[in-house]
């Protein structure tokens, strides 16, 4: 029981959280929570399935992060099926994360 | 290298010690009326106090005039009868040899000569006062700073009588029990959110501090009962200033909480100062007894509201209804009505009920639009006190008076400022946030400015009073006030009681990071960190130079090991209330971790990046 986290440009992300659920990490190299949010992702990808984890680089997607509304980073965003499900801004603690996502 | 290391009395630990000291000093000689004990600044934090000490024989009252520098300067107070004279001297002048004249209820009379040091660079002189001393008396006005400067309080010549050397922030208000209440210097949080409240004599002594888990901020309003009203947040939440609580006199604890996340949406009716963080800004409350209803300003929602205070219910909200959901426009919003004048208020502070249900606040104006495309430049724009009346069965709203739109950009604060209602017609508005940057007025905060640009803010406060529309004082200040409030030095009520203050409420047990990341041993903590840690009585402060972006854990590690994230990410603040705390450096981070919850020895260590770093420092807990 574990799942993949990949890295995705902004031309992948539609096709990407089409189905299933998808939970997007909008992030920067330049960010300290973020950094440490990519751990947090990293362990709770180890004790989950059934999710796709996907980290976007903000400063390298400009229009994508405009498209979905995204004004600061680290923000997580949970899709189901392709409609977003709830968002998240800032540094997460892992069992907000779990909830955020029902697992 | 070594990681300095300063462990650091708490204020109250400091003040018990200076007193037991000059009460020692005061009992080794014979002192007496013709030559009492005299001690300048006695509780090292209010340098223009001090306190006269004597025995009489019989008991008698003690009348003071501290004399001021031409007759209406003088300062006079009555002490009731006793035998032991602790008598508080205020309102002297700062490198001054002041003349303080004591006399006994059968006319002796005893001079004391008090000499001060000068004032520091950031106490302030009024670059303007305009007043008489017949309108202002014995008065002095009192000003908590926001740019490099310190808590003051002016005499009607703009001399100034009183200061204060801690970082005090926000406001300064007198409670029942003659004492102030203000906010603390410990900071929990930046940009300005801090540990708690004082309540503080006049003469400097601090009597309790409030401690809340989730800091201070901006406002505080005593109940009838004694009970403290404290703006507040929840950290962890990601949001701040959006929190009440209701505070215990006596004990501290919190009774009551109003989270105002439960009574508005937080992604609407934006100012141009709002994100998802500081959403709502609440920099004001009042309590209105008649209503049994709490009023309070958000500035980033251009929004006065007023909820239930037993049910936290919203009843109505002031402000333009441009860029609200219609469903709540239709149920809380009030539409102007009448023939006068009208404009909304926007960022604005200081909220207030008026004894008729007529609300006053003051109107920064800052952006003065809903609309991007509709905001005012600072050079265009207006800051005022505005009075209006509410009618909240029909939701009408009338605009019945305003000072100080006719005075455009030059009276325009971006933050900050208050306003006072004293009497019909007699009121003080505060423009507290003025400032320029290369001479053009400041479209935001001018603390905000930062490294180079600072030498280019030029930064001023004018406080006036009104009685019928005259202008009756005005004051001008080389610096950012919060607020202005007008108090004597001397009340009945504020009596000097020995002993130890009382550290109360709880600052909480700091959240722990559940998640360590993998390292590599990184030996000693490279110096280029500049790593120290301050020991206080309640806290251990993590002081630190990091790069933007760097990923900082602090670990104490014992037969428990507890993690912290440290954010060294800058947060861009939109609304730099007080930047009175800000570093020079900004690659400075501090970072409070409580002892609440803690107990044994702890080695200290810090992951920084891939690395973790010894400290070489244990603290015993």
């Amino acid at each position: 029981m574990a799942v993949t986290i990949k890295e995705i440009s902004g031309a992948e992300i539609d096709g990407l959280i089409a189905t299933g659920k998808v939970l997007v990490d909008f992030y920067s190299k330049t960010c300290g929570p973020c950094k440490m949010l990519g751990f947090v992702l990293k362990d709770i990808a180890k004790g989950i399935d059934g999710l796709e984890i996907a980290l976007l680089d903000y400063d390298a997607n400009k229009e994508t992060v405009e498209k979905f509304g995204v004004t600061g980073y680290p923000t997580l965003i949970f899709f189901n099926d392709g409609q977003e499900v709830e968002r998240m801004k800032g540094l997460q603690q892992k069992p907000v994360i779990l909830r955020m996502i029902g697992a | 290298m070594t990681v300095k290391v300063k462990y650091f009395d708490h204020v109250i630990t400091e003040q018990l010690r200076a007193e037991e000291a000059f009460l020692a000093e005061y009992r080794k000689a014979g002192y007496s009326f013709a030559k009492p004990y005299v001690k300048l600044n006695p509780y090292l934090i209010a340098p223009l106090t001090a306190i006269i000490i004597f025995q009489t024989a019989q008991p008698t009252t003690v009348a003071i005039t501290v004399k001021g520098k031409e007759a209406a300067g003088d300062i006079k107070f009555q002490f009731a009868a006793a035998t032991e004279h602790m008598i508080p001297v205020y309102g002297l002048y700062a490198d001054y040899s002041n003349q303080v004249e004591l006399v006994l209820a059968n006319g002796e009379k005893s001079v004391v000569t008090i000499q001060t040091e000068p004032a520091p660079e950031k106490v302030k002189l009024p670059t303007k006062m305009t007043t008489t001393p017949e309108y202002f008396g014995d008065n002095m006005m009192f000003v908590g700073p926001t740019s490099p400067a310190l808590a003051a309080a002016y005499d009607y010549r703009g001399d100034c009588r009183w200061y204060g050397t801690l970082n005090h922030a926000f406001d300064i208000k007198r409670a029942k029990n003659g004492r102030l209440l203000l906010g603390t210097q410990r900071l929990l949080m930046p940009p300005y959110h801090t540990t708690g409240i004082y309540e503080m004599g006049m003469i400097g002594k601090i009597y309790k501090e409030f401690r809340l888990p989730g800091g201070y901020h901006h406002d505080q309003f005593e109940m009838e009962d004694g009970n403290l009203l404290i703006l507040t947040q929840d950290p962890p939440r990601g949001t701040v200033e959006d929190m009440l609580v209701l505070v215990d006199r006596k004990t501290g604890a919190i009774l009551k909480t109003w989270d105002y996340q439960q009574v508005l949406p937080q992604n609407v009716g934006g100012s141009g100062s709002q994100d998802s963080h500081d959403w709502f800004h609440n920099n004001a409350v009042w309590y209105d007894k008649k209503t049994d209803s709490l009023t309070l300003s958000g500035r980033h929602q251009d929004a006065i509201i007023n909820i239930d205070y037993d049910s936290g219910k919203l009843n109505w909200i002031i402000g333009d209804p441009g860029n609200w959901p219609q469903e709540l426009v239709d149920k809380y919003f009030f539409k102007p009505v009448g023939k006068g004048d009208f404009d909304w208020q926007y960022e604005q502070h200081a909220c207030l009920v008026c004894p008729d249900g007529d609300i006053m606040c003051f109107d920064n104006g800052h952006w003065r639009s809903k609309f991007k495309e509709k905001y005012v430049p600072a050079k265009d724009n207006f800051s005022r006190g505005v009075r209006y009346r509410i009618d909240t069965e029909k939701m009408e709203i009338e605009q019945v008076w305003q000072y100080g739109k006719e005075r455009g950009a030059e009276f325009f604060s971006t933050y900050i400022c208050n306003v006072e209602y004293y009497d019909e017609g007699h009121y003080m508005v505060h423009s507290g946030g003025i400032g320029t940057f290369k001479g053009e007025t400041c479209n935001k905060p001018p603390v905000q400015f930062r490294g180079d640009d600072e030498k280019h803010v030029v930064f001023n406060s004018i406080t006036v009073e009104l009685k019928d529309d005259a202008v009756v004082y005005e004051m001008h200040l080389p610096a950012n006030y919060y607020r202005a409030e007008k108090l004597k030095l001397y009340c009945a009520e504020d009596t000097l009681t020995l002993g130890r203050g009382e550290m109360l409420g709880s600052l909480g047990v700091t959240e722990e990071f559940l998640t360590i990341p993998p390292t590599e041993d990184g030996g000693m903590v490279p110096e280029k960190y500049n790593v120290k840690f301050g020991i206080e009585e309640d806290r251990i402060l993590f002081k630190a130079t990091f790069e933007k972006g760097q990923m900082v854990l602090l670990q104490l590690e014992g037969a428990t090991t507890h993690s912290y994230f440290v954010p060294t990410t800058k947060r861009p603040f939109l609304a730099m209330c007080v930047g009175t705390f800000q570093e020079s450096d900004e690659r400075a981070v501090e970072f409070p971790v409580g002892k609440e919850g803690l107990a044994g020895e702890f080695k200290l260590s810090v992951i920084v990046d891939d690395y973790k770093y010894e400290t070489g420092v244990t603290v015993k807990i």
